[in-house]
């Protein structure tokens, strides 16, 4: 009887301890330091510069509610599809597509979001990540202009879906491109728009985007020994340069608070400046445009 | 022999039962349940899962556009909270908003950011009974 006990006791602490930690887990984070040893990336602080840098959706809205028109002229054509025939390009031209997807979105081009659609398949499935990119729903809801707000959802946890899983595998290369093409694609749409109907606004906006630049350059740094990648980084160099010129100062001054309807309403008090001419954005635009163009091509 | 089987069955009931704590904070379930709970006309950014059993606080970092509406929101295992705050922080860590105002702690904050640059989503945890959440990030123009 004893005996019977004493089984069963140890049968329920092995099975209880082994919920703590599965195998495959265990697998799974000894993978993963592997890849940190072998290629001496510091991937939680790759991860953590990613996580910070804003969608390109904001972009595509602030453009919208700027009063300035659709333009389809402005976006990288699907048919340019074919072209793209390694994992560099094709990383960095899913960010670019998925930029043209938010914009068409916002601006409500059903049809031509849909095109988009299939062409960010595409390239999702050629990098084993079209699982997470959900073709059909995307489709559907874009069929009907009444469904932005579900279809810029549905957007945007994809995107994060794919960014989580490329970083979970330690494929976070791809995810900076991806990030990378789309913050470019965001730039070249913005500094056209903004030469074409200048504002301050587009204009600080514009400006303000030296904080991702520095961002995205730290990313790429820790990709020295990847040969397609130090390249890119070259070409970003001019874009620092340009972006060297520009100031952004920021006076911080105590926020006030209240409460409204159960919500927690800031006014906030700290301001920046941003000192940017027309000169300034004629330069950045010139040199994002050569850069996307060799991405692109 | 008796006592052997005693220990046995301490350690099993404690491993039992942090392993049931552990399956009790389900950060990705609140941290999904939190973006539906986002104010009309706000667009989702970002979910963060917040699990505090570890540590005091837990961090994440964002860069907020000055002219963007940011809304935070909050969602807890049971009513509201649970003590959990949000508070964001500059890039010099000064505090520039909080989901605790005047001691009362609110399920969500609503930041219109005047200042462009890099700042960090605190997640801290007052008298929180299970220390775990999942929070949603969103924007408005």
């Amino acid at each position: 009887m004893m005996r019977i006990f004493v089984i069963g006791v140890l049968t329920a602490f092995l099975v209880s301890c082994a919920t703590e930690k599965k195998p495959d887990d265990q697998e799974f984070l000894k993978s993963i330091e592997t890849i940190e040893e072998k290629t001496g990336i510091d991937e939680e602080k790759i991860n953590s510069i990613l996580d910070q840098i804003p969608s390109p959706l904001e972009s595509s809205v602030l453009l919208k509610e700027s009063g300035s028109k659709f333009n389809g002229s402005l976006l990288n054509q699907s048919e340019n599809l074919p072209k793209y025939n390694n994992n560099f390009k094709k990383a960095l031209n899913l960010g670019v597509y998925g930029t043209d997807l938010g914009y068409t979105n916002i601006y409500r081009q059903n049809q031509i979001s849909i095109e988009y659609v299939s062409s960010i398949k595409s390239l999702a499935d050629d990098l084993n990540i079209g699982q997470f990119f959900d073709v059909e729903t995307i489709g559907r809801l874009a069929t009907n202009s009444k469904n932005l707000d579900s279809l810029l959802l549905i957007t945007t946890l994809n995107f994060n879906h794919i960014n989580h899983y490329l970083q979970t595998e330690g494929r976070d290369n791809l995810s900076v491109l991806l990030l990378t093409g789309g913050w470019l694609e965001a730039m070249q749409i913005t500094c056209q728009v903004a030469t074409k109907k200048p504002s301050k606004q587009l204009f600080e906006k514009i400006g303000e985007q030296k904080i991702i630049l520095d961002q995205i350059l730290e990313l790429f740094s820790f990709y020295g020994d990847d040969a397609s990648m130090a390249a890119l980084l070259k070409d970003l160099e001019p874009l620092k340069a340009a972006y060297a010129k520009i100031n952004i100062n920021y006076t911080y001054k105590e926020s006030s608070m209240e409460i409204v309807n159960g919500v927690g309403v800031i006014k906030d008090n700290s301001t920046t400046t941003i000192d940017i001419t027309e000169q300034n954005i004629e330069e950045i635009k010139t040199i994002i445009n050569s850069i996307r163009t060799k991405i692109i091509s | 022999m008796n006592k052997i089987a005693f220990v046995i069955l301490i350690l099993s009931f404690f491993c039992l039962g942090a392993s049931n704590i552990a399956d009790q904070c389900d950060t990705d379930k609140l941290a999904n349940n939190c973006i539906p709970k986002l104010t009309a006309g706000f667009n989702f950014l970002k979910s963060y899962k917040v699990d505090g059993s570890t540590k005091d606080k837990v961090e994440y970092s964002y860069v907020f556009m000055k002219g963007t509406q940011y809304m935070i929101n909050l969602c807890a295992n049971g009513a509201d909270t649970d003590g959990v705050v949000v508070s964001i922080l500059d890039k010099d860590r000064n505090k520039v908003a909080s989901s605790k105002i005047n001691g009362q702690i609110v399920s969500a904050i609503n930041y219109p950011c005047n200042a462009s640059g890099i700042y960090y989503i605190q997640y801290t945890f007052e008298d929180a009974t299970s220390r775990c959440g999942g929070s949603a990030l969103g924007f408005k123009r």
